[in-house]
């Protein structure tokens, strides 16, 4: 009985890794094999019949990908930083606020959350442009609205998770409330800070709908891709897409292990 | 606690709040309440019922079909894969990490990639076919097998977040229940129909109302693999408001309709799912 379960297992396990890596192959083939082989033909090899590197070449210097590659960093810093800078706070005074209150507090910003991005996007894009927010700044604040609740929950898990008489010690020997935020509570609750900042991140670099709608120039690198992909250079384009997602990839198979079912589930536990 | 107390720390709060509600409220209000007017200023049911017209039926049973066969497909594959994910066997944490490593890749990459494979002329998919002495096939030819590269898509990027959500249900699972289940003679079928499924239920209606409401929200990934035709409602929406000539205003409307459905589908599944089993 165990062998017999465990043959079943790899075998379900290997065919599921070939179905989740066969597109990341793909890529990787389109990037390095010379177009003759991957889009020159009618029914192109599976398997790589030569190497350049002419493709990442010209896309780095033809195309201009570098620079939405350059702003799609600026934004999810941005977004980062913010959920920090909002989320700490927040975070550390529901923690002081008790479980009736902060919970539905809670609540609120998950429903909130809910709130489909193009319903949003097309009203805020008309006031953004008066504003002249109608740039990547503005689309960093529209995605924050996305991440602040999750980062908030993650954050606030951390600060309820620690001992209240390491603050208040803190307190007695003189601390400001600021000092003891800066020197006490922030090193002692840095995993779900770091995780809340890499969600956001990620986020942010993957975000489409408020950055097509928001700033449909001079944008982050999803609508600079898109636009490249709907007007036909795709193997330009691909060398671009595999030099975003290494980065993207690492931090998740990092994240991986941070990922608990309630920052994924949006604060939502059973 | 003393009520003072409380002030001072809600008044941390405060700015997260109205940062939220500023940019969500207000411009929900404004969509609902614009998508009743004309453009002089006047008000108007014309723009739902012009929707009809430009095909807002199809979009909508189209956008549904979409988001039941992906929301079907992700839970039964990812309760599988976190099934795989509990069993300890040699390569199971190189397992894990290849798993989730979609979940990273960005979407519009991840439609860029898709397209590639499924692409009419010169697709890996169809190459495969042909490998195996199979007819090729023009999936940009019907809007069944575009619709269906769309939710084939959707599912390999959206798929490990499920199965990580439900793989920390699984772990929560006292095994001592299917021991003494395997005691009373119990197959693996009827451990996991009358054991699994049901003390998964709760984490599973979460599972449903994060991945439903994103599903209904779909957008980069048709625009990208599907263009236009046949629209979803996001698509619908985004062409009426790309397409200049007043059109802004149906897809105000279309965006309404999009906002009353999630709302709809939420308060359903937190309604059948046990509003209390969300002990926040």
């Amino acid at each position: 009985m165990p062998s017999k379960v465990n043959y079943a297992t790899y075998i379900g396990a290997v065919l599921l890794a070939i179905i989740f890596l066969y597109p990341l192959y793909i890529l990787f083939m389109i990037t390095f094999v010379p177009t003759f082989y991957t889009f020159g033909q009618l029914y192109p090899p599976q398997l790589p019949m030569g190497f350049t590197l002419s493709n990442v070449y010209q896309s780095i210097t033809q195309l201009n990908l570098i620079k939405p590659v350059f702003r799609s960093t600026i934004v999810a810093f941005i977004v980062g930083g913010l959920s920090l800078v909002l989320g700490i706070p927040a975070a550390y005074g529901l923690s002081k606020l008790g479980a009736r209150v902060s919970n539905k507090i809670i609540v609120l910003l998950f429903l909130i959350n809910m709130m489909p991005g193009i319903v949003v996007a097309i009203p805020i894009s008309v006031d953004f442009l008066s504003l002249g927010l109608a740039n990547i700044y503005g689309v960093a604040l529209a995605q924050e609205l996305v991440v602040l609740p999750l980062s908030v929950f993650i954050m606030l898990g951390g600060f309820r998770a620690l001992p209240r008489d390491l603050e208040n010690q803190a307190r007695v020997d003189g601390a400001s409330l600021g000092t003891t935020m800066l020197r006490v509570l922030i090193p002692l609750n840095r995993a779900p800070i770091i995780v809340a900042f890499l969600l956001s991140w990620m986020t942010s670099w993957d975000e489409f709908t408020y950055a097509v709608i928001i700033s449909p120039t001079s944008s982050t690198f999803p609508v600079q891709l898109y636009n490249y992909v709907t007007r036909g250079v795709p193997y330009e384009a691909s060398a671009i897409s595999l030099i975003v997602t290494i980065p993207v990839i690492i931090i998740a198979a990092v994240l991986q292990k941070y990922l608990k079912s309630q920052y994924l589930t949006g604060g939502m536990t059973i | 606690m003393s009520s003072r107390v409380n002030w001072k720390y809600f008044l941390l709060v405060v700015p997260t709040i109205i940062y939220v509600l500023a940019l969500s409220i207000y411009p929900a209000l404004s969509v609902v309440y614009q998508s009743f007017q004309t453009p002089s200023g006047h008000y108007t049911v014309s723009n739902y019922t012009a929707l009809g017209y430009y095909g807002l039926q199809s979009a909508l049973i189209d956008t549904l079909i979409v988001s039941i066969a992906a929301l079907v497909l992700q839970l039964f594959l990812a309760l599988f894969i976190a099934m795989i994910m509990m069993k300890p066997f040699k390569g199971s944490k190189a397992f894990s990490t290849i798993v989730v490593v979609p979940f990273g890749v960005a979407t519009v990459v991840s439609a860029f990639v898709f397209s590639q494979i499924f692409s009419p002329v010169g697709g890996y998919a169809n190459s495969f076919l042909v490998g195996f002495g199979l007819n090729p096939v023009n999936w940009a030819g019907t809007s069944v097998t575009q619709l269906g590269i769309v939710v084939f898509s959707d599912y390999w990027k959206n798929t490990p977040l499920v199965a990580l959500i439900l793989f920390s249900g699984l772990s929560g699972l006292s095994p001592s229940m299917f021991d003494a289940a395997t005691v009373d003679g119990a197959g693996p079928m009827r451990r996991f129909l009358h054991i699994t499924l049901p003390n998964m239920a709760p984490i599973m209606s979460i599972a449903l109302l994060i991945r439903g409401v994103s599903e209904f929200n779909i957008f980069a990934l048709p625009l990208v693999l599907i263009g236009y035709h046949p629209p979803l409602i996001n698509t619908l929406v985004y062409e009426f408001y790309t397409t200049t000539s007043g059109t802004i205003y149906y897809s105000y409307a279309a965006a309404t309709i999009l906002l009353v459905i999630i709302m709809v589908y939420a308060m359903f599944v937190l309604w059948r799912g046990g509003a209390k089993n969300y002990a926040l």
